[in-house]
């Protein structure tokens, strides 16, 4: 085949992508600055004023930050623990982790909701062993839209990882060993670094998906907004398109800009990552 | 006394025992290699000394101390790994730096001595690539720097020329040698291959499933192996086992058959009790000539000859078997052709 010939085999995703996902974004976005056929801000000004709004957008970002914190603490030593492991055993245990993402969202947050509800497991292990007097509230609260989000995310951190590290030269750990590095200094400075960049598409896959989500947050966070959420109420419920709109473009602007930073904080980490 | 004694150390791993009751020593300064060929547990020595690997059995000392149970990074040991083990996410600088970083050096003092070191391995102006810029000869030579900076009590190689080509592997053992020496810094060097190993070393241990079969300095080696194990290892491919053997003095007779053969007493003969005869082909005689019987001869006939460039090798067949000859000459024998092997006394060598 021809050099020339092969980039044809780009065009049938490339028309898909263009017609279903990039003209539709811009065409979004750019409606946004348009009312009465005039360029206006007012969009953003009235959804940045409005600390309803604001409030919800904040609840966003800190469930998102911290189901990828989560994530990233409970997701490093699992995958370093996958990565080390001989090739079979390797499979079995990646098809374990990833099993959460093989289950209906649905069906996943109803067992959460068994287990984090005022009578739930949790809450009558806890008032039956007699630590608490009260039921804590757990369920319709950020902390449980939390749990269901890294619960549903987690195996995306873990896949990511296990790319990376599976892939570090044990010597490398050994020549650092031998160069005066203890266990865990050989661990910080050499494993660590060269693990960054899978560290950061996991953390971009879980952050993004954790701001975008809407069952889970819908099934566990009850009354509690997030963008997701607020954004279909605005265009189903109320049949406010323009907001719906607005809201869709700030969060891919919030997306682009997480991306940007996480790769400039990739590159100081691993220069040549 | 020496610097390193293995003594009687046993290392198993996967419930295979790999070293048992293994003993070695090494005095300070020196270059000893480790030579042998794949699984006879030259690797395994090597990690054991360094400290990847810890033995079941037996003691570890090291300058006079129980380095038994010191944990690789406090033993102060230069390792270089066949596949140089450079960090990639590293420039060379830093790859240098590492170890003196470990050790709290502080900052003026360690660029001082990281650019001294790209120095003495002519890598000075290379500080600021990364390795994967680098050549393999290249990333080699940082990875030497990088384990002589921290000024290591003891220097160990595995392997480490196995992955340059051959002309850079005869250049960087001749480096290697050259910054040992001028260092004086006492190395352990394991490798499979043997004119590498007989070129850089003041002393060569052979060694064959887990036992070292010689250990001398290698011209005594080449010149006089001391089992069939390391002849065979260092091209001696022909070997007769004599039925009888008497001493006396500076002859000794050998009887095998109704045949009498004489061999020199020599450094490679005086093994008492030895009775297997071993001799390179390069030192095996081909003689048209077989009117008289010759002393050390042995009839046979050409099975096969093929030319090497330099010489003739033939494939000789006799009553005791068939035997291989190099010889430099205008017209090759032929074929089928009657010959007397003649067998120099002072070349053939006795070894267990």
């Amino acid at each position: 085949m021809k050099k020339s010939a092969v980039y044809w085999l780009l065009l049938p995703g490339f028309v898909f992508l263009a017609a279903f996902m990039v003209i539709p974004i811009v065409l979004t976005i750019g409606s946004t600055f348009v009312q009465e056929n005039a360029f206006t801000l007012d969009g953003y000004l009235h959804f940045f004023k409005d600390p309803y709004f604001l409030k919800i957008l904040l609840t966003t970002l800190q469930v998102s930050v911290v189901t990828t914190l989560v994530c990233v603490v409970l997701g490093f030593p699992t995958a370093y623990y996958i990565s080390r492991k001989a090739p079979r055993r390797k499979g079995i245990l990646l098809a374990l982790a990833i099993f959460p993402l093989l289950t209906s969202p649905v069906v996943r947050s109803f067992s959460w909701m068994i287990i984090l509800g005022r009578k739930g497991l949790i809450n009558n292990a806890l008032v039956g062993l007699g630590l608490i007097d009260q039921p804590l509230d757990i369920l319709y609260t950020p902390a449980a839209m939390m749990i269901g989000l890294t619960h549903l995310f987690l195996p995306l951190m873990i896949i990511s990882l296990v790319g990376v590290l599976e892939n570090i030269d044990q010597d490398l750990l050994k020549a650092a060993q031998s160069l005066g590095a203890s266990r865990f200094t050989a661990f910080r400075r050499v494993v660590f670094p060269l693990a960054v960049p899978g560290l950061v598409i996991g953390a971009v896959l879980v952050f993004v998906g954790s701001l975008t989500a809407y069952t889970t947050p819908a099934l566990l966070g009850g009354k509690q907004r997030v963008i997701a959420t607020f954004l279909y109420q605005n265009a189903m419920t109320l049949n406010d398109w323009y907001l719906a709109s607005v809201i869709a473009a700030i969060m891919i602007a919030i997306t682009f800009i997480v991306v940007g930073v996480m790769n400039r904080m990739a590159k100081t980490l691993n220069p040549k990552g | 006394m020496a610097l390193l004694t293995l003594d009687q150390v046993s290392v198993a791993y996967d419930n295979q025992t790999i070293l048992k009751d293994f003993s070695l020593e090494l005095e300070k300064g020196k270059l000893l290699s480790l030579l042998g060929p794949s699984g006879c547990g030259k690797t395994t020595t090597l990690r054991l000394i360094a400290g990847f690997l810890e033995a079941k059995q037996g003691k570890f000392l090291f300058g006079g101390k129980d380095y038994t149970r010191v944990p690789v990074n406090k033993r102060n040991f230069g390792f270089v790994f066949q596949s140089y083990a450079l960090f990639p996410h590293l420039s060379v600088y830093d790859n240098v730096a590492f170890g003196l970083r470990m050790r709290k050096v502080k900052d003026r003092d360690v660029s001082e001595r990281v650019m001294r070191m790209l120095e003495v391995v002519n890598l000075n102006g290379f500080e600021k690539r990364f390795p994967q810029e680098l050549s393999g000869g290249q990333r080699q030579r940082v990875a030497i720097a990088r384990a002589l900076v921290i000024e290591p009590d003891l220097l160990l190689f595995d392997e480490p020329l196995s992955n340059l080509d051959a002309n850079l592997r005869v250049n960087m053992r001749v480096e290697i040698r050259r910054i040992q020496q001028e260092l004086g810094i006492t190395t352990l060097y394991v490798s499979h291959d043997q004119e590498e190993c007989f070129s850089i070393s003041d002393q060569v241990a052979i060694m064959n499933k887990g036992i070292v079969e010689q250990l001398d300095r290698p011209e005594t080696i080449f010149k006089y192996p001391a089992t069939e194990f390391v002849a065979r290892f260092i091209g001696f491919h022909n070997f007769i086992e004599f039925d009888e053997r008497s001493d006396a003095g500076d002859a000794i007779s050998l009887k095998v058959g109704g045949r009498l053969f004489t061999a020199t007493a020599n450094p490679g003969t005086v093994r008492p009790g030895a009775r297997k005869g071993a001799i390179r082909p390069d030192d095996l005689i081909v003689s048209g000539d077989t009117g008289q019987e010759a002393a050390n001869a042995l009839p046979g006939m050409i099975k096969v000859s093929t030319y090497l460039g330099r010489s003739y090798q033939y494939v000789v067949e006799t009553e005791l078997g068939d035997f291989t000859a190099n010889q430099e000459m205008e017209t090759p024998y032929f074929s089928g052709q009657r010959v007397n092997l003649i067998f120099p006394q002072d070349k053939l060598v006795l070894v267990e």
